[in-house]
């Protein structure tokens, strides 16, 4: 790599004798060298050409001296290293040189060796920080980008409630928080029809930015699908054999997906791998729903699915969760494990789903106060509220 | 994440020791694909000492299970305690591979 030297002294024999000693290096690319006869010209010649890495300056100049260029490069040149040229034994010079930033100093008369030695060091010095300023801007830029990312994939999952506010035969609210900027969980729901919503609860092997990718994929692909109208299990179905073909490095999603039927609360579900949701009754008590015994999307080429059928009484509900609910840890490692998650649950039919999930939210936080984040929490609840609205 | 790799005729077993997570799950990577990259076709995976698996552990089983298929070769596991049987069953991972109580049990089902 070439390093840019500025060498400023008001006498020319330090050039001449450069010039010669370094020619090799210069010849190769490896140094390249630039003159200047004070510290006004310096300052010009750094303003012409910004990429200088090395200042070699003499402190004795006419116009301006060597203190004073140093003092003007700390301000408006950080990033370049300055070694100083004094006389030998002028400890007092030296010594405020240092104080005012200078990397290191050579002494007249010029022991070339040194020089050569001391420009070595002074320039692997002044390289490595010029990368580490620029490694730190990337990665300011990176922390942006995935800052923008973050608030794609908010906003890719519905994030108005209530959504349907003319529906009032049911209530649905959900969340979703990643352990970083972006996560691989994801919920969505939609209407199929007049009389069908499908609801969706999803959470990818993994974490950042590629579980968010495998994400976008799978809730997009599993609402095109959905869509169409299909039962949930032909609908899991086709989005695993789409998945698997797209799985690079063995990515799967856990998928549960149902679809109520609005007018009736008959509640189709299949499950591909999902923690069980909980049934929350009329009258407060809770149970784990039964699954269906389906293989996580993307793992297998040709797994089938199976849906199961349950009829919601109006005030019943289902609330679904991502194993960043249960698996939040608190200081000693312990997790918050769906007892804590039941305890939580239990005996509040009557209370809203957002106050509800507010109130999940709260206890796992509280619970895991202290420790970072470590998986995304994804809920979404869903009442069904039928004729009694 | 400790991983203890010994031989029983043609079967190569792998003891896991510790959690089986996002940590500990890309470190064990290379030891699981290790035996099949050098041709093993009769992997037995000993969970005894493993008392959590998240999905990047399933996800790391998944790909040594892909990998070994390829050669036509395949892998059992045993010793799975019920909080890590349960994480497979509700995964569908209990369908992808064969369990079995102990590393006995597993002898048994590659001598068939």
């Amino acid at each position: 790599m070439l390093a840019k030297i500025l060498v400023v002294d008001d006498e020319p024999d330090l050039q001449l004798m450069i010039s010669q000693k370094f020619r090799k290096q210069v010849r190769d690319n490896e140094l390249y060298f630039t003159y200047a006869k004070s510290g006004v010209e310096a300052l010009q010649k750094l303003r012409e050409d910004g990429e200088m890495d090395v200042v070699l300056t003499d402190i004795n100049m006419p116009e301006m001296d060597g203190l004073t260029l140093l003092a003007k490069l700390n301000e408006q040149y950080p990033l370049i290293k300055a070694v100083i040229v004094s006389a030998y034994g002028d400890m007092a010079n030296i010594r405020m040189a240092l104080n005012r930033g200078a990397f290191d100093f050579v002494t007249k008369p010029i022991d070339f060796d040194d020089l050569e030695a001391t420009l070595k060091k002074t320039i692997l010095q002044a390289l490595t920080f010029k990368q580490a300023v620029k490694d730190r801007d990337q990665l300011v830029a990176i922390q942006q980008e995935l800052e923008v990312a973050r608030k794609i994939q908010q906003s890719i999952v519905p994030r108005r409630f209530p959504p349907f506010p003319d529906r009032k035969e049911f209530e649905i609210h959900a969340t979703m928080i990643p352990a970083q900027n972006v996560g691989g969980d994801f919920y969505d729901f939609f209407l199929i029809d007049d009389d069908r919503l499908g609801f969706v609860i999803g959470d990818v092997a993994g974490k950042g930015v590629p579980a968010a990718l495998f994400m976008a994929v799978s809730k997009t692909l599993l609402k095109a699908t959905a869509l169409k109208g299909l039962p949930p299990e032909e609908c899991l179905q086709q989005v695993n054999r789409i998945l698997y073909m797209e799985s690079v490095a063995a990515m799967f999603v856990t998928i549960f997906y149902g679809i109520l039927d609005t007018r009736s609360g008959e509640l189709h579900y299949c499950n591909g791998g999902h923690n069980p949701p909980y049934l929350l009754r009329a009258d407060g008590q809770i149970e784990a729903l039964e699954l269906t015994g389906g293989i996580v999307l993307g793992a297998m080429k040709n797994s089938a699915y199976k849906a199961k059928k349950i009829v919601l009484q109006s005030g019943e509900g289902i609330f679904l969760f991502t194993d960043g609910v249960t698996e939040a840890m608190d200081r000693a490692g312990e997790l918050f494990s769906e007892t804590r998650l039941e305890d939580n649950l239990k005996g509040k039919p009557d209370v809203s789903l957002s106050q509800l999930m507010q109130s999940v939210i709260e206890a796992v936080n509280a619970y895991s106060t202290g420790v970072p984040q470590a998986d995304d929490i994804t809920i979404l609840a869903l009442r069904f509220l039928g004729m009694r609205a | 994440m400790e991983i203890t790799q010994t031989r029983h005729g043609d079967v190569v077993v792998l003891a896991l020791n510790g959690r089986l997570d996002a940590h500990t799950a890309p470190q064990a990577e290379a030891p699981l694909l290790a035996p099949i990259e050098q041709g093993a076709k009769q992997l037995l995976v000993d969970f005894s000492r493993v008392d959590y698996i998240s999905s990047a552990g399933l996800r790391v089983l998944l790909v040594a299970a892909r990998t070994i298929s390829e050669n036509d070769g395949k892998i059992v596991l045993c010793g799975l305690k019920p909080a890590i049987k349960s994480v497979f069953d509700i995964a569908g991972f209990s369908s992808i591979f064969p369990i079995f109580a102990s590393q006995q049990e597993a002898f048994n089902h590659f001598m068939k």
